[in-house]
């Protein structure tokens, strides 16, 4: 049985805490398996990732950002979707043209490496309505690794 | 970018070349450089080893990760380092993601880490 909670963000100032606040609270009942804890942070940290990646870089003109995060899951897959009314993101230029970490020790850019590394499905469309969505899925008892030149 | 809802870092001195940093509630995008900051002091004050308290941390994002990178390549040459200590779970995904317990040493307590980095 495939279970969906959806919430709604406007302010960038406090978007991020906020979103930790759901991950952090067990009453609000995010739809993940309570048996895969390290599940859980995987799709904390990829939410975050992305977040930070529209807090930083994302405009969005005169428009009262808009973020909608959707979480579902059926047991043992996440799905999740990160919708939002920025101007959009080249995702998939950025990770074709930047496939892996070259650098030793890098102090930027590791973001996106680490979105596509802890996700099995990822995907960044335009929807109809304007608005651009992210989507992932993850899976119970994987062990993602990002290579990183040391 | 600077957040005031992330705590700021503390350090607490434990010799002249070795003090504990802790690390709080996150190390992520918004604090990332006032931590590079308070280590680039404590480096120029001639600190090379640094444990790092993970006990309260429920965030280290790819920025974080990052900022700990810049102060390995500041310490490293100084033979110094830069060692894990009471990590969380949250983190030890992070570390277990990058693999980066290949680099920085772990220690289940601070009092471990210090006692290990006295008998190097």
């Amino acid at each position: 049985m495939m279970k969906e909670v959806r919430y709604r963000f406007n302010n960038l100032e406090d978007l991020i805490d906020r979103v930790h606040a759901l991950f952090a609270r067990p009453d609000v009942g995010l739809p993940l398996p309570p048996e895969d804890e390290d599940l859980r942070y995987r799709v904390q940290l990829t939410v975050h990732e992305w977040l930070a990646n529209l807090v930083q870089h994302a405009r969005f003109g005169n428009r009262l950002p808009s973020i909608e995060l959707t979480i579902r899951c059926n047991g043992r897959e996440v799905e999740c979707f990160i919708d939002d009314n920025s101007e959009g993101f080249d995702l998939n230029g950025r990770l074709e043209t930047n496939p892996s970490i070259q650098e030793a020790f890098p102090e930027r850019g590791m973001g996106l490496h680490f979105i596509r590394a802890c996700t099995k499905k990822l995907n960044y469309i335009r929807l109809k309505d304007g608005r651009h969505r992210l989507i992932f899925t993850m899976a119970k008892d994987e062990d993602p690794w990002l290579d990183i030149p040391f | 970018m600077h957040n005031p809802s992330v705590m700021s870092f503390s350090v607490e001195p434990l010799n002249a070349e070795t003090v504990v940093i802790r690390v709080g509630k996150a190390l992520d995008f918004r604090n990332a450089a006032e931590f590079k900051a308070i280590c680039q002091e404590q480096v120029q004050n001639g600190v090379r080893n640094f444990i790092l308290d993970f006990s309260e941390t429920g965030i280290l994002d790819s920025t974080g990760l990052g900022a700990i990178f810049s102060l390995y390549r500041q310490v490293s040459p100084r033979n110094g380092q830069v060692v894990f200590a009471s990590v969380s779970r949250p983190v030890q995904v992070v570390v277990q993601l990058t693999r980066t317990y290949k680099v920085f040493r772990q220690f289940p307590t601070v009092e471990a880490a210090q006692e290990a980095l006295q008998q190097t």
